[in-house]
């Protein structure tokens, strides 16, 4: 399935919604709008994945590039699929996010 | 040990609109085979990644055009996918990937070079290459459920 966003803001908190596939092919898409997200320096970036089916390394580098650019910035991963989580695990990516089963666990 | 064919052959073009497809021939063949999802995901991940960089540095980089010929076959207990392509010859087993000490880094301190590989490698039981008469072949095996040392 090719990759849906939605990105938006709301005061210091980036939203991200991400559905389908994240590959070589859509990373550059995602890339750009997380770029554009960041200009407002938000304190947060929230990444709605739990539509995402797949994940490529590319999806990784989005997540260097993020912090790389905004080092304070605190990245949440929102109800990602086990397969996902499978790959943030193996890659030593899941200690460098947020992995919550909803925005509402971060209210809590 | 015999050989047999599990999927027709395709062809692709080697570019980054092949991706998907590519993932789906591959989805096909291992569901059919009994792989299960977890299964599945790792090996359309492990040729997702080697496709990529095929057609990135293979093709692309090396300003060569070309295709991605793909089949798969059931060979002595383990399901194997060869990926066929004409570009510049890499080898990914030379190429370095994250030591355990980098997984630790910091994302904004993490190398972005060798991701990809290292979850090729992680997530079939071999991957090998061959690269000869200006052909470059992936040939990656996954042990089937019921083969013993099966990684699922």
């Amino acid at each position: 399935m090719p990759l849906q966003m939605s990105p938006s803001v709301d005061g210091n908190t980036a939203r991200l919604s991400l559905a389908g596939e994240l590959d070589g092919a859509s990373a550059h898409l995602v890339r750009d709008a997380v770029d554009g997200l960041l200009s407002g320096r938000p304190e947060r970036l929230m990444l709605l994945v739990e539509k995402l089916t797949f994940m490529a390394s590319a999806g990784l580098r989005i997540l260097i590039f993020a912090k790389q650019k905004q080092p304070s910035l605190k990245i949440y991963v929102i109800r990602p699929q086990d397969t996902v989580i499978d790959t943030l695990k193996k890659t030593g990516f899941y200690q460098g996010v947020y992995v919550l089963d909803s925005e509402a666990e971060l209210q809590a | 040990m015999s050989i047999e064919p599990l999927m027709e052959k395709q062809i692709f073009p080697g570019t980054v609109d092949a991706l998907e497809p590519i993932r789906k021939y591959v989805a096909a063949a291992a569901q059919s085979a009994g792989l299960d999802r977890k299964a599945i995901y790792r090996l359309c991940l492990a040729v997702d990644e080697i496709a990529t960089n095929i057609v990135l540095h293979g093709y692309q980089e090396a300003g060569l055009e070309g295709d991605l010929k793909i089949g798969t076959s059931l060979e002595g207990g383990s399901l194997v996918v060869l990926l066929e392509d004409h570009g510049r010859p890499y080898d990914p087993n030379f190429h370095s990937v994250p030591e355990a000490e980098d997984l630790d880094l910091p994302l904004e301190s993490k190398q972005i070079g060798g991701l990809g590989i290292y979850l090729a490698l992680d997530g079939v039981d071999d991957l090998q290459y061959l690269a000869t008469d200006g052909a470059n072949v992936h040939r990656f095996v996954v042990r089937l459920p019921h083969s013993p040392e099966s990684k699922t």
